[in-house]
């Protein structure tokens, strides 16, 4: 009797298994449709649908989370959660340079429009045209760079357009920091001056006509309420077109049928939901009303109690710094001391920071190329850490240079001159190591941080006097080019996005339009040039070694994007792509 | 009606001028650090930031005239459409819990002064005080606690965030039972005390002794002679509220995550988005102008005493 139990229970206990087993790969199973609602940051919320982008929403919002889903990049960049160039997700071949790198051929895939149109090297010509026409209004425009530096434009036949360029660049740079910027546009729908106007080739007739043809899309990209019933925004390229919008930032997309990349979509809907707060995303994610949000960094210890949701910190393609104002009348000349400089950088305690005030979650950064995500562009010398912490180091360098060391109170310049063991050229005799830093409020582990470091600064002498401020402030401070900014932290450091090969040609070359602390180097200047000039990645080795050492900024710990909770049912999200784009035609929901 | 004009333009000007005070430039944070000097001074130009301070205002001032609030440098709508959107989300939560302050406050206070320092007086006294004690921030926040998260869950956290016209929807509607009751709970407090009180006030009044004394039984007292004039600091209070019912309810707007005037004000502040900060400060300017005008009206109907004679 008990062994006919024993078999039975051996039964029952198989059939458990399977059952389990059956239940698990039913629950596993990639489901087709469904809606995946994604958590907008606070103030970032897009409102701007033409690839052609000025200024006031030139942004990730825009760009990264909204346009590309729709109007795909000639290049796409991504891959994998690494930053290099996807050929299988452009519109076009790898572009090809001859001529000793003057000449760019550029060869379409023969990819479609929504309305079944091919598109096609007109297309290129057009959003080309309209930039040539409008180059004042497009953010990414820098005098000299592109497109003055196409010379002139051909398009032998419907898939190939030719650029000749005004010299040789690197291809790393034109392709990364130029192409990158391209976006092909339906001219068989947009190239006209009004609504009720009809198609024709304005973007060819005239410079005027292409101004016309810009002020009217800039104009219908103005009226959000109109974006789902405009016949203009109706065509795309992308894997994805909207069903609804709000100017609150509400966006529904759902699958362009006609998408003509590798990966369709299997979600029947995407949805970006705006947030006010990061207290408003997080009530709603606790409730399981996101299916991809953000826990904020302050309430990173929580996560555990979030069971449905898996958790992963989005590491953006950035670095981080605090900027001196090297022409601040009082202080420009102590900032230009690389002595002093770097006994700053030794007072910043970033491995301190980041376990004790960052959760663990933030990055060291020690130089101009961002190390994290793991890239083939940093390089060994800036991983490591040319100035770690070290009091002691700090008030070394400044005693060697001519300085009282007061720690706890402010150290004074006490040998003027430009001698060895002097404070070096233009620092006065009784100079005290005293200066103002403004830091930008709203994000509390930074400002955690930027108080630990006016702290550790003390310990040598050096007093920083801080006072907190919106961003905004913080920024027309950095950059207004006054010279009472001393010391500007607002956080977010740069992103190298959609300029993706990391030059520093905009940030660090003398004269530079977003070198706000006007650092100025001829080495540097040069070995900048170099960047953009040579195939040569060593180029950027050389680049990055020299600011690392050199020190244009005060390096900082880099905090990821957002500390993304994706539900457990939601996949191929991960790994969330650096340039921080959505890839929604990627995700697709199992049943637990 | 002069004066009330004289108020607004008042306000503009002050306002206008307070906004060019702020730190940091408008120019810097629309276009974010990215933005270079030639990127600055278009833009400035684009809007006219670049012209002295008096003709910006005077350019304002004229398209004010015309209906033209301006446009929103970061939303990229007009001011117009902007106000249109978010004034009834804020209007129809704010009517709702004020509405419902109301019809809870007036019978509560009244029952408060019938039954004084009775049982039921203390506990709702109690109650009254502790909700009124209540930063308004952490009671919509205990409220999402209770009824919004795991295990209840039993309503959004959020408020609707969808156009009114799906507010019949439950879906929509079920969001705004949170901020809703979050704002009427504060102002059941303040009201039902204001009511208390000013029962207490006119229940030992002569006319009432008079009432009483004629045989009117104590219901007619109070709903026929007592509560019109006990309603008349409630009105006082109706109409200074009036311009919170349409500048929104910042706190709660955020909390909720609910796309109100509050919430665009906060946002617009953050961003310098002086068109829509000017947009909403002359509508709740005219607000508070015809508020005033509104409970001097109301003090009219309820007390024939302050009437305009002659």
């Amino acid at each position: 009797m008990r062994s006919a139990w024993r078999v039975l229970g051996v039964f029952c206990l198989i059939g458990l298994v399977a059952t389990a087993c059956g239940s698990g790969s039913t629950a596993q199973q990639k489901l087709q449709g469904g809606k995946a609602v994604w958590a907008e940051a606070p103030n970032a919320t897009p409102n701007y649908i033409f690839p052609l982008t000025s200024g006031g929403y030139f942004s990730v919002a825009n760009l990264s989370q909204f346009q590309f889903l729709m109007y795909r990049p000639l290049y796409w960049f991504g891959d994998n959660g690494t930053v290099k160039l996807n050929s299988s997700l452009s519109p076009a071949k790898d572009p090809v340079y001859s001529n000793g790198g003057t000449t760019v051929t550029i060869t379409l895939k023969g990819w479609k429009w929504s309305d079944g149109t091919t598109i096609t090297s007109r297309d290129i010509e057009f959003w080309l045209n309209l930039l040539k026409a409008n180059k004042a209004h497009w953010a990414a425009y820098v005098p000299g760079g592109f497109p003055d530096n196409v010379v002139s434009a051909s398009y032998p036949n419907d898939m190939t357009a030719v650029l000749t360029l005004d010299k040789k660049y690197g291809s790393y740079f034109y392709t990364y920091n130029e192409l990158s910027q391209i976006s092909p546009i339906p001219q068989h729908v947009w190239d006209k001056t009004s609504a009720s106007g009809s198609i024709g080739d304005y973007d060819r007739n005239s410079e005027a006509d292409g101004q016309a043809v810009y002020t009217f899309l800039d104009g219908e990209s103005k009226k959000i309420d109109q974006y789902t019933t405009s016949p203009l925004w109706q065509v795309v390229d992308g894997p994805w077109k909207l069903k609804s919008m709000t100017s609150d930032g509400a966006v529904a997309m759902v699958p362009n049928p006609a998408y003509s990349g590798p990966v369709k979509p299997t979600l029947a809907e995407f949805d970006e939901v705006p947030e006010a707060t990061d207290t408003a995303e997080f009530n709603v994610l606790r409730s399981g009303g996101l299916d991809y949000g953000y826990i904020p960094t302050q309430d990173a210890d929580q996560r555990g109690s979030l069971s449905k949701y898996t958790f992963s910190p989005w590491v953006g393609w950035s670095i981080n710094y605090i900027q001196e104002n090297f022409n601040n009348a009082d202080h420009g000349a102590v900032y230009k001391q690389l002595y002093f400089r770097q006994a700053m950088q030794h007072l910043i305690d970033q491995d301190g920071y980041i376990k004790n005030i960052d959760k663990g979650f933030g990055i060291a950064d020690y130089g101009p190329v961002p190390t994290k995500p793991d890239n083939s562009f940093a390089d060994s010398f800036e991983k490591k850490n040319p100035y770690p912490f070290d009091v002691n180091a700090a008030k070394k360098l400044l005693s060697d240079n001519g300085w009282t060391v007061n720690p706890g109170g402010v150290s004074v310049c006490s040998k003027p001159g430009t001698g060895t063991g002097q404070c070096g050229d233009g620092v006065k005799a009784g100079q005290k190591a005293d200066f103002k830093a403004m830091y930008a409020t709203g994000t509390k582990v930074q400002e955690d941080e930027f108080k630990a470091m006016a702290s550790d600064f003390s310990k040598a002498g050096i007093n920083l006097t801080i006072t907190g401020a919106p961003f905004n402030t913080v920024i027309t401070d950095a950059f207004g080019g006054t010279a009472t900014a001393d010391i500007d932290f607002w956080g977010g450091g740069w992103i190298f996005a959609p300029d993706y090969y990391p030059t520093g040609d905009e940030i660090f070359s003398t004269g530079a339009g977003s070198n706000g602390g006007a650092y100025s180097n001829a080495t540097n200047d040069t070995n900048t040039v170099a960047t953009t000039t040579s195939d040569d990645v060593s180029t950027l080795a050389t680049y990055q070694d020299f600011l690392a050492k050199d020190l244009p900024v005060m390096w900082f710990p880099v905090l990821p994007s957002q500390l993304t909770m994706a539900k457990n049912t939601l996949h191929g999200w991960d790994p969330q792509d650096p340039l921080l784009q959505l890839y929604p035609e990627n995700w697709y929901f199992t049943a637990s | 009606m002069a004066q009330s004009l004289v108020v607004v333009i008042g306000v503009t000007v002050i306002t206008f001028v307070l906004t060019r005070l702020l730190p940091g430039g408008v120019a810097r944070a629309i276009l974010g650090p990215h933005a270079s000097p030639p990127d600055i001074a278009q833009f400035n130009h684009d809007y006219g930031l670049d012209l002295p301070w008096p003709q910006q205002y005077l350019n304002y001032l004229w398209e004010l005239l015309h209906g033209n609030l301006g446009f929103s440098y970061h939303l990229n709508e007009t001011v117009v459409q902007l106000l249109s959107t978010h004034l009834p989300r804020t209007l129809i939560l704010l009517s709702i819990s004020t509405l419902l302050a109301l019809v809870v406050a007036v019978p509560l206070g009244i029952m408060q002064a019938v039954r004084r320092n009775k049982l039921e007086d203390y506990f709702f006294t109690s109650v009254s005080f502790a909700l009124y004690s209540m930063p308004p921030f952490w009671l919509a926040l205990i409220l999402i606690i209770w009824f919004a998260s795991p295990p209840a869950n039993l309503l959004p956290p959020q408020g609707p965030q969808g156009d009114i016209s799906t507010y019949l929807d439950w879906d929509q509607m079920s969001g705004l039972i949170l901020p809703v009751a979050s704002l009427a709970l504060v102002t059941i407090a303040l009201f039902s005390r204001y009511m208390r009180s000013s029962t207490l006030d006119n229940l030992v009044q002569d006319y009432v002794r008079t009432a009483r004394a004629k045989g009117v039984s104590n219901a007619g007292v109070l709903y026929r002679h007592v509560l019109r004039n006990a309603l008349i600091p409630i009105i006082t209070l109706l109409g200074l509220s009036l311009p919170g019912i349409f500048s929104g309810a910042l706190i709660t707007e955020a909390i909720f995550n609910y796309p109100g005037m509050g919430l665009l004000f906060w946002n617009s502040a953050q961003t310098r988005d002086y068109p829509v900060l000017l947009g909403v400060t002359v509508v709740v300017a005219v607000a508070t102008v015809v508020g005033n005008l509104l409970a001097d009206v109301f003090y009219a109907a309820v007390d024939p005493r302050v009437r305009v004679t002659g």
